[in-house]
């Protein structure tokens, strides 16, 4: 079965590009463009990984973590997408339980290579 | 003259000291009240613009790394100059945000502990294609035994990239360009770190020096100019080394090259 992404993302054109490059990579992807799909997304099909946009029109992409972090079984692993890595940007993702930060546009090849490590990681629990 | 007379006078330029007061006041109130509008603005508009160029920047290393197939080598240059052009513009946004940040005092110092001459190496590092297309003698000079400094990592790069990025550009190719750092004469606070950026470029001339510290200035702001830039560069170098409580200014006349130097006070971790 292809790895689960969810990726959680308010812009139609984002959503397009990153499904595209995360499907042709060998990835099955589901795609949110709200909190409350995504949470809903989390609790049917507990994805492997979530690609986190921290501005979600109004909505703080990370209130998405407390229910992240409540997850039984294995949690899938968080990744913050921001436009602007600033030092307490990050600090706030990695203290709500983010694996890490990536500043877009993520480089293609490298978003590859870090999902086949983090799937790896899972893989092997 | 009357007592009388000079009373109601006093009086009625009181009266209209105090009207003249409140007139001011609420002139002050209203420019800042523009300038914070101003900054949020900036801020929106980059936040905004970023979005769509994301989403090109992907779908152009989707289709240059081969992910759809194999390219030939000129559908990736081609390709290649859609991202380098999306990824310019993006530098060019993220200027904007910085300066909007700076320009509404949301900037803070994240201090670490590490040597100058890694930061220049670094940012020597970001430059090297550019400096090579270009033809240029890139010179790195660092005096023995400096003090590691206690001060924002990101921020020094940024200040060093933007001297850097400009002393390329404003350099014809074959010239000189060159950094180097010592120990800068002490202040009354203690020791300094002196750092020169310097180039064998177009230079400044000396009506000009206060000018290009400013933002969105340039010296050659027609359309034609050959450097495509914010006009943002200087002025955030400048702030960002004031955070620091260093100073940043040029030396330099027409034709004769730049030196641009700043200084970063030398503070122990604590
Ligand atoms: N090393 C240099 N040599 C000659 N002119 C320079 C140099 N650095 C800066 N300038 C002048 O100062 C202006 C402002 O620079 P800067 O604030 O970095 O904005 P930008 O690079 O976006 O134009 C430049 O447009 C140029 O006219
Ligand atoms: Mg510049």
């Amino acid at each position: 079965m292809l790895p689960h992404i969810l990726l959680v993302e308010d812009n139609a054109l984002v959503i397009d590009a990153l499904t595209m490059l995360l499907e042709e990579t060998g990835h099955r992807v589901s795609a949110a463009t709200t909190l409350a799909q995504a949470q809903r997304v989390m609790s049917e099909e507990s994805p492997d990984v979530v690609l986190l946009d921290l501005t979600l029109g109004g909505e703080d992409g990370l209130s998405l973590m407390p229910s992240v972090n409540a997850t039984r079984g294995t949690r899938p692993i968080v990744v913050a997408l921001t436009g602007h890595d600033d030092p307490e940007t990050h600090a706030r993702c990695i203290a709500a339980g983010c694996r890490t930060v990536l500043v877009k546009p993520i480089a293609a090849m490298k978003l590859k290579g870090q999902l086949a490590e983090w799937l790896g990681e899972r893989a092997a629990f | 003259m009357s007592r009388a007379y000079i009373d109601d006078v006093s009086a009625e330029r009181l009266a209209l000291l105090q009207e003249q007061n409140l007139e001011l006041s609420r002139l002050v109130a209203e420019l800042r009240n523009e300038a914070a509008l101003r900054t949020q603005f900036l801020s929106n508009i980059s936040h905004d613009l970023r979005t769509p160029l994301t989403a090109i920047i992907t779908h152009g290393e989707i289709l240059r790394d081969g992910i759809l197939g194999e390219l030939t080598l000129r559908q990736k240059d081609s390709v290649g100059g859609i991202i380098g052009g999306g990824r310019q513009l993006l530098d060019m946004i993220g200027e904007i945000l910085t300066y909007a940040r700076g320009a509404a005092h949301q900037l803070t110092l994240t201090r670490t502990e590490f040597s100058i001459a890694s930061a220049v190496e670094q940012v020597c590092t970001l430059n090297e294609s550019l400096v090579a297309k270009k033809k240029l003698d890139l010179t790195v000079n660092i005096e023995e035994g400096l003090p590691p400094l206690y001060a924002d990592r990101d921020k020094i790069a940024h200040i060093l990239g933007n001297l850097l990025g400009n002393a390329i550009d404003f350099t014809l190719p074959g010239g000189r360009v060159w950094i180097t750092c010592s120990r800068g004469a002490p202040t009354e606070r203690g020791h300094v770190l002196l750092i020169e950026v310097g180039d064998t470029g177009i230079g400044i001339a000396p009506e000009h020096h206060d000018l290009v510290f400013r933002e969105f200035a340039q010296v050659d702001a027609s359309a034609s100019r050959q450097h495509h830039g914010t006009g943002l560069g200087l002025a955030i170098a400048r702030k960002f080394v004031e955070l620091h409580d260093g100073r940043l200014w040029v030396e330099s006349s027409r034709g004769k090259g730049s030196r641009f130097f700043f200084t970063i006070p030398v503070r122990s971790a604590p």
